[in-house]
């Protein structure tokens, strides 16, 4: 089976930015032309080398989920792109999981919420899709990204030691979605809690 | 492809193809696959439906310098074409002086290498860019080159056969791979003598020197004569004989750590001892050499990997980089000198504390001793050599057999080798835990809280049959008896012990948490209440242990003598002193707990409202492994909500838990008189307790409740509890 090129069918939201001194619009992910923009962002921004390939099994597989960010001054030349977010989603032992690949966001264009709004957009569909966790990994040193993270709700569930090619350690981050039928009721717990023979003033 | 399909008419298939068949016939595809190529633009794939990431990820992308490691960047294709070049002439110089002074930088440059390697990096790229050491053939007529790479050598291969016999390495597994590179040679079991033989000539011509220079004469016998300047025999001779002493010593140092059941260890001590003084005269050569080197090819303080700041000869980094070539290139930054004299330190520090182990049989003193061990966060070197010490041929230091250091510690002397308890199928598994468990903790924290969190769930196991079987064949008598049977009694200090090393894996798995920074402030809250759960139930587990080995102690004593009765009173104030110091990390964790847990209902800080998910899912995944466990029992998210939510600042005034704990530190401190790192633990666990009493006063007089207050949470004094720090904006 040969690599086929997705129908390029992508809606384009315009949002004004505060200041109004240029647009911002997030796009999803349209079709071939979008792969060289996702490319160079994160080859220019990320530590670790992709192969074209790696790139193409998300976009192709999970073009809902890969979101780019375009400014658009209104002088200069159109369509730079700032930013971009790639995802999966799939089976994992037994759950239904999905996983942020790359973020990346210019650094000029970082602290107003960009990365928010992208990862946001992603779990939105993720969540949507049925998934019941999403997970990522992030450099432990890579403060702005970990805080980001854990604003959303992740938390940091496990190191792993020297993960990346360059020697850093890496956080896996999970984000779990709430379930219905999680836990017993309250008012059940009560009367367990009294068969406990811890003898504490805070239980 | 363009070839074939040039040809004209349809060929005969070769002949190991099968002919055409009645539902089969041979056709030409050519032109198809050519048009299907056309098709394909640059980075596109033919690929199936079952194309995974896995498979995308393990695609390089040639000539890419960021993924391919075989990319040319030196020009040698090989060693013999460098050698050709001339960047490794043996001698390395023909100016006797200049060979002494290349030779030593090839060593310190080798020192560098091999740190570098420890810190996780491949041979091939580190210790192996040498090409003498590659071609040591070519050095054979070196003596002080030759004698030094062989005992090198010799000394990697056993490190490495170390480190793989531990197999603890999984996260660190490019230690050990040695790609082929001549790692062993037929003479390498003489470089001792070989060495020896070199450092005696050597430290022969330096009594030499210093009898010339007493009686002012300056005149050098040729022979034996690192260099023709007697100005600088000297100190030559000096800078020389503490790099090859420190080897000759290093190697010994490994070689005695690996005798079985540790019967090297008191040598293995005055070895580590004689190479950290080695180490402080090669530090101290540093000066002379750096005298003696030519400025201009110094290279920059901050890369330096000789002792004399010049760059060595017969190195080449990019000659085994093909070697590496089925994975993205990884950075190599070879360490330098002086970081890699602090790395040895650090090591032969880490190992001189292994050296001290006591082989005590006491299972509670051996985890203790790794969990204090890993306190100096050793790297994987010291790590490995701990490992295969305490497990060796399924024994405890090869020595004593795990069935019988578990009897030991249910206070059992009685059962030790008694076959029949060593059959008993739990005895069988709880010994296989307890080897997994010491494998486990000598592992890096983050590979060893993983490992920590699934075993939880073996161990909970054992507890739970455990129990079953116990109720079986015992019923639900609860009253313990006389007369009742060795055998439930053995059964009920079993179940008992196991639930203990339960809940000490499972503070071990939290606290770590803590090391490896996966909590964050608004979780704190919910993480020490997780904890003082825990705490509170392992005391209880030890307690009962205490209890039920006091009345085997009871049963016993009848017709003992006088003497052994102070050695049980010895015993069970131990006891109790483990039992104050863990009361003293429940009230730490309760304090912190419910002082965060007041913060939150009064002051509103400390939450973290979030659009995806809740508190709860963040408490469930935190301790999904806990959870599943049971451990404990009835412990859900909401009854820490529960309690959470019931904290306010007058109970935590009431309770004072703070003032609690520096109630207990004095007669600990008696208790752990002999015991230097406890003490330390103690004077950590009060620093934090006066603090935090401090500043619970100071939030209680502001008022939780006012606006100006900022309360924020460092680790200052203990690695695993916070300190409180207010202030006022």
């Amino acid at each position: 089976m040969s690599a086929a090129v997705m129908p390029a069918a992508a809606p384009t939201e315009r949002v004004e930015s505060s200041s109004g001194e240029a647009e911002i619009a997030y796009v999803s992910y349209g079709g071939e032309q979008h792969l060289p923009l996702v490319m160079s962002l994160v080859d220019a921004e990320l530590s670790e080398p992709y192969s074209i390939f790696t790139y193409r099994y998300f976009v192709y597989l999970w073009p809902q989920l890969t979101f780019l960010i375009h400014r658009k001054a209104f002088d200069a030349k159109e369509g730079k792109c700032v930013g971009t977010v790639v995802c999966k989603m799939g089976e994992h032992r037994g759950a239904f999981r999905g996983y942020i690949a790359m973020l990346v966001v210019l650094k000029a264009y970082r602290g107003r919420g960009i990365a928010t709004e992208l990862v946001t957009r992603s779990i939105r569909v993720m969540m949507e899709s049925g998934c019941e966790e999403v997970t990522l990994e992030a450099e432990v040193t890579n403060k702005g990204a970990l805080a980001l993270y854990g604003r959303l709700g992740f938390i940091r569930a496990k190191r792993l030691y020297r993960y990346y090619l360059n020697g850093v350690d890496a956080f896996r981050l999970k984000l779990l979605f709430p379930r219905l039928d999680l836990g017993l009721p309250p008012m059940m717990m009560g009367d367990e809690r009294d068969d406990q023979l811890i003898d504490s003033p805070y239980l | 492809m363009e070839a074939s399909s040039s040809s004209a008419g349809p060929a005969p298939p070769p002949p190991n193809i099968p002919p055409s068949g009645d539902r089969t016939v041979w056709a030409d595809a050519s032109q198809l696959v050519a048009a299907a190529c056309a098709d394909l633009q640059d980075g596109e794939l033919v690929h199936g439906e079952n194309f995974s990431l896995f498979a995308a990820m393990s695609a390089l992308e040639i000539m890419d310098p960021k993924m391919d490691s075989g990319i040319e960047r030196s020009g040698y294709y090989s060693i013999e074409e460098a050698i050709e070049d001339g960047i490794a002439p043996v001698p390395l110089s023909l100016d006797r002086t200049l060979d002494i002074q290349r030779t030593l930088d090839v060593i310190d440059h080798l020192f560098s290498c091999e740190a570098t390697w420890h810190k996780g990096h491949t041979l091939a790229q580190t210790v192996f860019t040498c090409i003498y050491l590659m071609k040591m053939e070519r050095i054979s007529s070196h003596a002080v080159l030759n004698s030094f790479c062989r005992i090198l050598r010799a000394t990697c291969n056993a490190v490495v056969a170390v480190v793989s016999t531990a197999r603890t390495h999984e996260e660190e597994d490019l230690f050990t791979m040695s790609f082929g590179l001549p790692l062993k040679d037929e003479g390498d079991d003489k470089c001792l003598s070989v060495l020896n033989s070199v450092e005696e000539t050597v430290s022969r011509q330096l009594r030499a020197c210093k009898s010339h220079a007493l009686s002012k004469r300056k005149t050098l016998e040729g022979l034996e004569s690192l260099q023709d300047n007697p100005d600088v025999e000297e100190g030559y001779c000096r800078a020389l004989l503490c790099r090859l002493r420190f080897r000759k010593h290093f190697h010994h140092v490994v070689t005695c750590l690996r005798r079985p059941h540790g019967r090297g260890l008191d040598l293995a001590r005055k070895h580590v001892a004689s190479c950290l003084s080695e180490l402080s005269l090669m530090l101290k050569s540093q000066e002379f050499l750096k005298s003696q080197s030519n400025i201009t090819l110094q290279q920059g303080d901050e890369s330096c990997t000789t002792a004399s700041g010049c760059r060595p000869f017969g190195f080449d980094v990019s000659l085994n980089s093909r070697l590496m070539s089925a994975a993205p290139p990884r950075a190599v930054k070879i360490l330098t000198w002086s970081d890699a004299l602090g790395y040895f330190e650090k090591l032969l520090r880490d190992l001189d504390v292994i050296c001290s182990l006591s082989l005590d049989p006491v299972l509670e003193n051996v985890l203790h001793f790794i969990a204090q061990f890993q306190k100096s966060v050793p790297d994987l070197v010291p790590r490995a050599f701990l490992q295969t010490l305490l497990v060796q041929d399924g024994k405890l230091y090869g020595r004593d057999l795990f069935c019988d250091v578990i009897s030991r510690a249910l206070s059992l002397p009685d059962i030790i080798g008694d076959k029949e308890f060593q059959m008993n199928e739990f005895v069988v598994q709880l010994g296989q835990l307890v080897i997994n468990l010491l494998k486990i903790l000598c592992t890096n924290t983050a590979w060893q809280r993983r490992k920590l969190g699934k075993s939880l769930q073996d161990w909970s196991t054992i507890s739970i049959q455990l129990e079953l079987a116990l109720k079986r064949e015992f019923g639900e008598t609860r009253n313990v008896l006389d007369h009742e049977n060795m055998c439930m009694r053995v059964s009920k200090q079993l179940l008992v012990w196991t639930q203990e090393q339960t809940y000490w894996v499972a503070s071990r798995f939290l606290i770590l948490g803590f090391e490896l920074d996966l909590y964050s402030p608004s979780e704190y809250c919910m993480v020490y209440w997780y904890m003082h759960v825990v705490f509170i139930k392992l005391i209880e587990k030890m307690q009962l242990r205490i209890l039920a080995s006091n009345e085997n102690g009871s049963a016993r004593r009848k017709g003992k003598k006088k003497k052994d009765h102070s050695k049980d009173s010895a015993r069970d104030a131990a006891f109790s002193s483990s039992c104050l110091l863990l009361q003293c990390y429940v009230l730490l964790s309760e304090g912190l707990s419910m002082l965060l847990a007041v913060l939150r209902n009064e002051g509103k800080s400390f939450l973290l409202p979030t659009i995806f998910n809740t508190e709860q899912e963040r408490f469930l995944q935190h301790f999904d492994l806990l959870q599943k466990a049971r451990i404990p029992e009835h412990i859900t998210y909401y009854s820490f909500k529960e309690s959470a939510a019931q904290a306010h600042m007058a109970d935590v005034m009431k309770y004072n838990f703070f003032k609690e704990i520096q109630k207990i530190i004095p007669s600990l401190k008696g208790s752990f008189a002999s015991e230097p790192e406890k003490l330390a633990e103690l004077r950590q666990i009060e620093q934090v307790a006066e603090h935090n009493r401090i500043a619970l006063n100071i939030i209680n007089s502001v008022g939780v409740g006012d606006p100006s207050l900022r309360v924020s949470f460092e680790f200052t004094h203990h690695p695993h509890f916070a300190v409180a720090v207010v202030k006022r904006s």
